[in-house]
């Protein structure tokens, strides 16, 4: 049951926190103490969870004929662990933006709409029916539309917000449709029957008779499932929306890239796995995908003349290695490693952005100019966000080192039999190596020596009005709130791990051979960027004149224009033949009625009491007349 | 029963027919000892009406119950009972039961001296017994099965309406009931030439399968048969108001009081449906036969399409509310005959189906109608342009919003989900007889029929700025009660459709 107190925990505080929106110190007491509450409580249940159960809730569920809608919720270790992980980085992302937003008249909004995106997670987390996934799966769309758009005043952060909302939209054509065949083949939007009737491995003997649900059907539906979570998830062909999503206020940054939005597809597919496994085709998608993407993210990463945005582009390649770890994964491996770097993603992500959060406002922007050397005026900052690059980079024993060996051990062991693991395993190994490098290229730029009392050049341009905000938050008073947060996510990410002595998730045990082959290529990584940086920033030497096209995620703005412009050409024509050729016939319906009307009218005008009996005789005449002529 | 016995005579199956005649007596024994006692009388009517209708309620709640049987000959054979009601028969009963009491509480208030109908001065008691005559006769042809009966069953049913519409006493219900009055003349001999051919082609007088597939089989016998059915349609093609025996309806309809008008747009038009299954029944036994009977078909499916589409058309034109009802009636009737070409059972049962969602919606909307009157004239009913009706679900939503279900219901679009029910059970016959022509020809007027409803619909949601002080808007307790008892069945019906086809099937 503490599922649906978990849900409609954080669905009632933005509820309510929309009517408080007038009383701002009341919403904000509302969304930090609900989110809270609720992180406590999710810690609780992840300490107790047990084995997995199900249960109904609130809402009950409803027969349409033979077909079940259960709307069950559910718990087992790994959704407890993520649940927590979910509430424990909403709650971190409130009490900062206490911080944050501080001055934003609309900030109530903010707090209410984060605490419903919350909800929507925590719903897809802990959904057991398809139906409650969709539900949550669109409210997060919604409010992660509201979220990149919350400064609306700037054209910028709506065209970001249109463009998430547009992407996303186009990837879930796909997820509804492939949702609405899994229900339709198994007769119940429950999981459990979904997987029942589509996770049993199709068996044919030489006579081609086969045992258990068709192939090819599953191929195409569960296809469909995966392409609408690459677009949820931000991979090859949907990326561009992330990197832009940075127009959005900092925490909800976080939240959309740590622990909401671009994980959901991880845990809806950890959810569907064991129909996945047997899915060969979706299988490929999802394994080129991913393999194609973790790796080009890494390398725009690098080369980001902007650090958010860099971060941007390193949550796509992370996520991409999630979501690559359910691809390879074989039938009897379960979804664990890839839900794990889930977990430690989720942690050191929030961290990451928290951190340059901070280090935005004290430097006044975020792009690598500004942030240069940045690190010396806040000793927390730089710890913070050093301790988060180390986790990125995957060094052994950390969070994300952890979670990375793991996920790399799996694929090793799904590459032996068959799927896309080999190609997977390859492109992991690239990424590692790039990933170093570029996260040793964010710390060489933000902790490069410089003098704390000489303003940087690029201070002294910005905007007074900047300024001033920017002296405010200098300011150590009230920033406590948003310290505490980073302190207690760096813990976490250092000993985050401890979820493996929890056995939360199940994984079997540290591969050594890896660890040692992961710290080589970190390494190699980490050595690239130093050699690189001997003269400046390592990014800039690595991309040289073409930042341009780095900045601009390779062009992909372009590609989407061109593959809408002959969409609008089609539409046009469509448009043209609706109002000038149907419509013509239409309208000719019509005049035709109407004279038919007149015509009918001229010939019962002279309605005398005649007209009747003629009419009658003239008619039983015809119909006598049919009658003999037509008898057999 | 022996077969020594005399004519079996069961009181309790006929008492739809004789509570009715017996409140008549009743109400017309009342007028000559205590006159002028209006409320009475009212009660009376009222009161013969509901039990007469509670009489025939649990046959037709029991679909799966054989036919009940009475007035039968000696000998036993089949067919040989001058009565026979099944589950469809009764519903049908109760459908002209109780659309006459609607009209029947239409009518009551118009007797008060507050009253300012201009024809209102003759006796009520009159009325009520027209009416209960008109309402035994309808309930007697429903279950009438020889030809005798059946014919005098359904002049009983007409001949009160005639005097009805002419009680008014102005010189266009003069003109109305006297165009009513020479059609139903007509009609009734070619009635009787169709019956005098059908005892010639069976040769008995009963109206069963078993006298029909004999003279059917037979090759001499075969085209009398179609002669007479043909002729008893066209006979009953006039009560029913099908193209071409149509012209007396939108006369009769604007001339007659609006009462009178809803009883020839509902009772009516269930009593005329009531016949026609009585004569098309034992052909739904040829349909497997060779030759079969596409002649009939052919004229049933010709008469259904032209009145849908003739009806629909000068709908499309008409200005006054109730010459727009006229033709929409028109137009109504030709979906009521049209699942009735597949000439199979089911496509009875959706014939039936389909004529009582068009009663009920039809008595909510004279109910309505009869709610607005114009200012300076002041008759009930007088505001009957379709200007008077501007803005009228918003000034008032009590009479305005039920007249936009009963439109929705005729045009079949949702939220008047039952009329959209009725038209894919009416269609559904046909597909599976094969006569996808007239399902697609159907379909055009449904279009057709769109344009005609939502173009009063969106009169009625306009803006009521002007049209405010031109109209007089007075709900009569009658009224009231018909408005609320049919809006609240179509809104029954509407979220569980299946209970009035469950009734049917």
């Amino acid at each position: 049951m503490i599922a649906s107190v978990l849900v409609l925990g954080f669905a009632g505080a933005g509820v309510l926190g929309l009517l408080l929106s007038r009383w701002a110190a009341a919403a904000r007491m509302l969304a930090t103490g609900a989110a809270g509450f609720l992180a406590i409580v999710a810690a609780g249940s992840m300490v107790r969870a047990q084995r997995p159960e199900t249960f109904g809730w609130v809402v009950p569920g409803f027969d349409l004929g033979a077909f079940a809608v259960p709307l069950d919720l559910g718990t087992s270790r790994p959704t407890a662990a993520v649940a927590f992980v979910v509430a424990l980085v909403a709650c971190g992302v409130q009490v900062y933006s206490t911080w944050y937003l501080r001055d934003d008249d609309r900030y109530p909004v903010f707090a209410a709409t984060v605490s419903l995106f919350t909800a929507a997670m925590l719903l897809v987390v802990h959904s057991r029916d398809l139906v409650l996934t969709l539900i949550g799966w669109e409210v997060m769309g919604w409010c992660s539309y509201l979220l990149i758009g919350h400064w609306s005043r700037r054209a910028s952060a709506r065209r970001a917000a249109y463009k998430a909302f547009l992407v996303t939209r186009i990837a879930d054509i796909g997820f509804v449709l492939g949702t609405v065949g899994l229900a339709a083949g198994a007769g119940s939007t429950a999981l459990t029957r979904v997987i029942a009737a589509w996770g049993e491995p199709t068996v044919c003997d030489e006579y081609a008779a086969c045992t258990g649900p068709d192939a090819v059907l599953r191929n195409v539906v569960v296809t469909l499932l995966v392409l609408g979570v690459l677009g949820k998830s931000a991979q090859i062909p949907f990326q561009d929306w992330l990197p832009d999503a940075m127009e959005g206020p900092t925490p909800a940054s976080a939240l959309i890239h740590a622990a909401t939005m671009v994980a959901a597809g991880t845990v809806v597919l950890a959810g569907l796995f064991p129909m996945l496994a047997q899915a060969q085709v979706a299988r490929w998608v999802l394994g080129v995908s991913t393999a194609l993407t973790m790796l080009v993210a890494a390398l725009l990463a690098m080369g980001q003349s902007d650090l958010k945005r860099l971060l941007a582009w390193s949550t796509v390649s992370q996520v991409a290695i999630m979501l690559s770890a359910l691809a390879s994964a074989g039938p009897a491996d379960g979804p664990d490693a890839g839900l794990f770097h889930l977990w430690s993603h989720a942690i050191f992500k929030s961290l990451l952005f928290l951190a340059i959060g901070l280090l935005g406002v004290i430097a006044g922007g975020t792009t690598a100019v500004l942030l240069r050397g940045i690190g010396m005026r806040s000793r927390l900052g730089r710890w913070a966000f050093l301790i988060g690059l180390l986790s990125l980079a995957g060094v052994p024993f950390l969070v994300g080192g952890l979670s990375k060996e793991h996920v790399i051990a799996e694929v090793y062991a799904g590459a032996a039999e068959g799927g896309p693991g080999v190609l997977v395993l390859l492109a992991l190994l690239l990424t590692v190596v790039v990933t170093a490098a570029y996260s040793t290229r964010a710390y060489l730029v933000i902790g490069e020596l410089i003098d704390v009392d000489q303003p940087v050049e690029a201070v002294a341009a910005l905007p007074a009005a900047r300024r001033a905000r920017r002296a405010e938050h200098l300011d150590p008073h009230g920033r406590g709130n948003a310290n505490a947060v980073l302190l207690v996510l760096a813990v976490l990410s250092l000993v985050g791990g401890l979820a493996l002595v929890l056995e939360l998730f199940d994984l079997p045990g540290l591969s050594w051979t890896w660890t040692v082959i992961t710290v080589l290529l970190i390494a190699v990584g980490a050595g690239l960027a130093f050699a690189l940086g001997r003269a400046g920033d390592p990014g800039v030497r690595f991309v040289g004149r073409r930042a341009a096209l780095w900045d601009s995620g390779f062009g992909a703005d372009t590609a989407y224009r061109a593959l809408v412009r002959p969409v609008e050409r089609l539409a046009r024509v469509v448009a043209f033949l609706d109002t000038e050729v149907i419509d013509g016939y239409v309208r000719g319906g019509a005049v035709a009625a109407r004279l038919a009307g007149l015509a009918g009218e001229r010939f019962h005008r002279r309605e005398r009491v005649r007209l009747g009996p003629w009419l009658v005789v003239a008619g039983l005449i015809i119909v006598l007349a049919v009658g003999v002529l037509g008898w057999r | 029963m022996t077969p020594s016995a005399p004519v079996t005579l069961d009181w309790l199956v006929l008492a739809p027919a004789l509570v009715p005649v017996a409140g008549l007596l009743l109400v017309l024994v009342l007028d000559a000892v205590l006159p002028g006692r209006r409320g009475l009388h009212l009660a009376v009517g009222v009161v013969a009406l509901v039990v007469a209708a509670a009489t025939a309620v649990p046959r037709a709640l029991a679909p799966d119950s054989s036919p009940a049987l009475s007035l039968c000959l000696p000998g036993g054979t089949e067919g040989a009972c001058f009565w026979r009601a099944g589950p469809l028969q009764s519903t049908l009963q109760v459908g002209v039961l109780a659309a006459t009491l609607a009209v029947l509480l239409l009518q009551s208030d118009r007797w008060h001296p507050a009253g300012t109908d201009a024809g209102a001065t003759h006796d009520g008691a009159v009325d009520v017994a027209l009416l209960l005559g008109s309402a035994t006769g309808g309930v007697a042809v429903a279950a009438a099965s020889d030809v005798a009966t059946w014919l005098i069953a359904l002049e009983l049913a007409t001949l009160p309406v005639v005097a009805l519409v002419a009680l008014r006493r102005t010189r266009e219900s003069a003109h109305g009931a006297l165009t009513l009055m020479m059609t139903s003349l007509l009609s009734f001999a070619i009635l009787v030439v169709g019956a005098g051919l059908w005892v010639l082609a069976t040769g008995g007088s009963t109206l069963t399968g078993a006298a029909v597939r004999v003279a059917w089989a037979d090759a001499a016998t075969r085209p009398v048969l179609v002669l007479a059915v043909l002729a008893l349609i066209a006979g009953v093609g006039f009560k029913l108001s099908a193209v071409p025996f149509h012209a007396w309806t939108p006369p009769t309809f604007t001339s007659a009081p609006l009462p009178v008008t809803a009883l020839l747009a509902a009772a009516s038009k269930v009593a005329a449906l009531a016949a026609l299954l009585i004569v098309l029944a034992p052909l739904a036994g040829l349909v497997g036969a060779q030759p079969a009977p596409h002649a009939i078909a052919f004229v049933l499916g010709a008469l259904a399409l032209a009145s849908m589409l003739v009806g629909t058309v000068l709908a499309l034109r008409a200005v006054d509310v109730v010459r727009l009802l006229a033709w929409s009636t028109i137009a109504q009737a030709g979906w009521v005959l049209l699942p009735l070409s597949a000439l199979t059972a089911a496509g009875h049962r959706a014939a039936a189906g389909y004529v009582l969602t068009y009663a009920a919606a039809s008595l909510v909307a004279f109910a309505a109608v009869s709610a607005v009157r114009r200012t300076t004239g002041g008759e009930p009913g007088s505001g009957r342009e379709l200007s008077a009706y501007t803005g009228l679900a918003r000034t008032h939503p009590h009479v305005g919003g039920p007249l936009v279900l009963a439109l929705l219901t005729f045009a079949g679009l949702p939220p008047g989900i039952l009329g959209l029910v009725a038209k894919v059970v009416a269609l559904r016959p046909l597909l599976g007889a094969g006569l996808w022509p007239l399902a697609v020809a159907a379909v055009v007027g449904v279009v057709l029929g769109i344009a005609v409803y939502l173009r009063w619909v969106a009169v009625l949601l306009g803006d009521p700025a002007g049209a405010e002080a031109e109209r007089d808007v007075h709900l009569d307790r009658g009224a009231l009660s018909v408005l609320a008892l049919g809006s609240a069945l179509l809104v029954v019906a509407t979220v569980v459709p299946h209970v009035l086809y469950g009734l049917l099937s």
